[in-house]
């Protein structure tokens, strides 16, 4: 399993909502400890858990706070807000000197305040700062791979389209290993490169390989050799020149000069 | 002009555990609404959710120690501490033996249980009731209620792979929902 596959298993939901088994626990600790992708899913999920519950919140009720203070030996804090107030009763009394200085160092404190509070803004921001970057890499990520995948697509779609490809449809044969096998030889009638659509068959034993071959005056000539566990099922394979039917059997990993009888899969005639 | 002061994650984290005041009332300003969201989703239970979310937030002070940020953020950590504390709760003898004298009150008084809120419309019970009824149940039973997931396969009858797949593909249904 790749590290995508593991992510996308569920193991992230499981882990942060508590309910992946210990063993699980471990082997995710440890995939976070070696592999960045997982550890930033992990924190995803985690902010978008906090998130939607914080837009759910339930208000506890009020004296519960004072409670749990007193309990762990503490005043509550309270953070009310500070009103500086003047008091121009005082200024005939003191002297307007006196009122400057007061003045001043209220300003001082209230602009130390004020810096302190910008400051912490500032690290909060910071963070935030680097827990987007860290999932705008993770989607930026993502979208590479959806544009190779686009490519690939698009390329089969191009050549599948086009007016000079032959079809040769290749339905199992009666005595093929599994009968709902099915495959589809593009054929470029100026090129003669030989394209292959694999529409359905079994994915292969290790160590075994599907390999098409070009009949040719009766006798079978390799087309090349291809895989069936790939995320596009449409490959270019070799260019035959002639030939009066196709057919793939399931050979040795890297094929084989001359085709496995019992192992034939599905064949289609050249009907142009 | 309030000056409130805020923290970001990590200097939360230090200054709880260098035993900040301030920083605990911060703490508490900002996650007690989420936590006890949680907890009174799973005791259902006003007075009693009182009585857990006590718990955790002295727990949470006497162990913040013993959190390790390499495993999960803060939130994560008190939230799995409040799931926690309301299963146990579920658990305990106590709350057998009260439920079983409330159901008796509830025979003998119909229609007195006025300070049962209604906790169906509230956080994550609303998505659930999104998801199918045999995912849904998966989920009440090993989130809400606590069940391994051993139990549930004993409980529902199915084996214990398709326990683990489909509480793995509620998750990821739920996920959906959230977002």
């Amino acid at each position: 399993m790749n590290t995508q596959e593991y992510i996308s298993s569920g193991i992230v939901e499981s882990y942060v909502l508590g309910l992946a088994s210990s063993e699980e626990a471990i082997e995710f600790e440890l995939m976070c400890s070696e592999h960045s992708e997982v550890r930033a899913a992990r924190i995803t999920f985690e902010m978008e858990l906090e998130n939607r519950l914080s837009l759910q919140r339930v208000a506890p009720p009020r004296e519960l706070k004072s409670r749990i203070f007193s309990l762990i030996g503490m005043e509550e804090v309270k953070q009310e807000p500070q009103v500086l107030q003047s008091r121009p009763a005082l200024i005939p009394r003191v002297g307007f000197p006196r009122f400057i200085a007061a003045a001043s160092v209220i300003l001082l404190l209230g602009s130390v305040m004020l810096n302190l509070y910008l400051l912490n803004q500032y690290k909060h921001s910071i963070a935030q700062y680097k827990e987007l970057v860290e999932s705008q890499a993770q989607l930026a990520n993502a979208n590479h791979s959806l544009n190779t995948k686009m490519q690939l697509f698009e390329t089969a779609l191009y050549q599948m389209k086009d007016p000079r490809m032959e079809i040769v449809k290749m339905p199992a044969v009666a005595t093929s290993p599994s009968a709902s096998s099915m495959a589809t030889v593009y054929w470029d009638t100026s090129s003669r490169l030989v394209w292959l659509l694999v529409n359905q068959l079994p994915k292969p034993a290790s160590g075994k390989q599907y390999q098409l071959w070009a009949i040719v005056d009766g006798k079978p000539v390799d087309a090349g050799i291809f895989d069936v566990d790939e995320g596009i099922p449409f490959v270019k394979l070799k260019t035959i020149p002639r030939a009066q039917a196709f057919a793939i059997t399931l050979e040795k990993q890297g094929g084989s000069l001359k085709p496995n009888m019992d192992a034939m899969y599905v064949m289609g005639k050249v009907t142009g | 002009m309030g000056l409130t002061v805020t923290y970001n994650e990590k200097e939360l984290v230090a200054a709880l555990k260098a035993r900040n005041n301030q920083a605990f009332g911060y703490l508490y300003d900002n996650y007690s609404g989420s936590l006890y969201s949680i907890i009174l989703q799973i005791v259902q239970n006003p007075t009693l959710a009182d009585d857990v979310l006590q718990e955790v937030f002295v727990n949470i002070w006497r162990q913040i120690e013993t959190y390790d940020p390499a495993k999960g953020r803060l939130f994560t950590w008190m939230l799995n501490i409040s799931r926690n504390a309301s299963i146990d709760l579920l658990r305990s003898k106590n709350y057998q033996d009260s439920k079983k004298n409330q159901e008796l009150k509830d025979n003998v008084y119909q229609g007195t249980r006025s300070t049962q809120i209604s906790t169906d419309a509230i956080g994550l019970t609303r998505f659930l009731a999104k998801l199918r009824p045999d995912y849904r149940v998966l989920i009440e039973l090993a989130y809400f209620k606590g069940y391994t997931h051993e139990e549930i396969a004993e409980i529902e009858h199915i084996p214990l792979g398709t326990v683990k797949t489909r509480i793995r593909n509620a998750l990821m249904q739920l996920r959906e929902f959230l977002k």
